[in-house]
């Protein structure tokens, strides 16, 4: 095996770590908006290794798999942002510990909305 | 308890079903117009996909037959759900400015995705339903991002019509040309296999059809999209 395909391969493994590690933020994180955390920032960063291993594996695929990186660069933020918003927006409930709602300030109401309602 | 039995039987009968249809799934023998796709697909159409040219030119046919069909859908669609005019919409809250800009940007490069899967459809997985679905996702996109967009209506008509009467017309060149409807050899030179110019009237027919279910699809989301809010300013 050469040692490119290998060093490729360890990189692609260092992404799938990382989408693990999503994962299970997505398990352990205490509400939901921590929980979107873990499953954005860490999808991203794992998706972009992922392709940055298959591209040194396969360095003939590197213009498809950067237009591939740019895309989830795009979207994948945007989308958790607004799926975040509308919770927020929604009244999806903080967690007991967290400490500061700054998107509820920057709205001008008061902070802390239904923090106890949490099951 | 009752409940979980009954859900247990259901899934004993589609296991029973699934055994009792386990034969039918055996190899056959291919019938002879099967084996006559499989074995001159590529000769006669010369299209790296043989799907596309069984879709496209075998049975072009029903596939106007189904491009009517969605045609039909969209127009009924658009008369029981029509925008009505003059009425002032509930002011909705606007999506936040990351979300429409984000959508602006992305809409270029998912629309011409989508005509990069219906360009390709001779030769690659996919084709004009599958790309005018993608195009009219990047529409979606729009509207979810910036309700209060109209699309241009007139616009996107006008495209559709003239898809569909370009399939229709090729249809007819063929029949001229070779005396069956929607031939595909002895119209345009079939070219090298596996090229982007390749395959004759097929990838013509395709990008009329991703031009044309983009832009019913599109039609179809903003008739939806205004005639729900047309409604609920109403009540």
């Amino acid at each position: 095996m050469e040692i490119r395909e290998l060093v490729g391969a360890l990189v692609t493994l260092g992404g799938a770590a990382f989408l693990f590690l999503g994962a299970l933020g997505i398990v352990r994180m205490p509400d939901l908006y921590n929980r979107m955390q873990a499953g954005t920032k860490a999808t991203t960063l794992g998706n972009i290794l992922t392709l940055a291993g298959l591209a040194i594996y396969e360095p003939a695929w590197l213009p498809k798999l950067l237009l591939v990186v740019l895309f989830v660069l795009m979207t994948n933020p945007v989308s958790s942002h607004a799926l975040a918003r509308a919770a927020h927006r929604g009244r999806v409930p903080l967690s007991d510990i967290s400490v500061e709602d700054a998107l509820a300030e920057a709205y001008g109401e008061t902070a802390e909305p239904a923090k106890e309602a949490r099951p | 308890m009752i409940k979980q039995l009954v859900g247990l039987l259901a899934v004993l009968a589609v296991a029973a079903l699934f055994v009792a249809l386990l034969p039918l799934m055996a190899p056959t023998e291919l019938g002879p117009v099967t084996r006559h796709y499989v074995e001159q697909g590529l000769v006669e159409n010369r299209g790296a996909n043989l799907v596309t040219s069984i879709v496209v030119n075998y049975r072009g046919f029903d596939t106007l037959g189904e491009v009517t069909v969605l045609f039909l859908s969209v127009s009924g669609a658009g008369f029981v759900l029509r925008r009505r005019e003059g009425l002032v919409p509930e002011p909705q809250r606007r999506s936040s400015e990351l979300v429409q800009t984000a959508s602006r940007v992305l809409f270029a490069p998912i629309v011409l995705f989508g005509a990069y899967i219906f360009v390709h459809g001779h030769l690659t997985p996919g084709g004009g339903f599958q790309g005018g679905a993608v195009i009219a996702s990047a529409v979606l996109l729009l509207l979810l991002a910036d309700r209060d967009r109209l699309l241009p209506h007139g616009f996107l008509s006008v495209i559709e019509s003239f898809s569909g009467f370009g399939y229709v017309v090729t249809g007819f060149v063929g029949l001229a040309a070779t005396g069956s409807f929607l031939a595909n050899r002895g119209v345009i030179d079939l070219g090298t296999w596996n090229r982007l110019f390749s395959a004759g009237v097929i990838p013509v027919i395709y990008v009329l059809i991703g031009l044309k279910v983009g832009s019913e699809l599109a039609t179809l989301l903003d008739t939806m999209m205004h005639a729900d809010q047309a409604g609920e300013g109403h009540r």
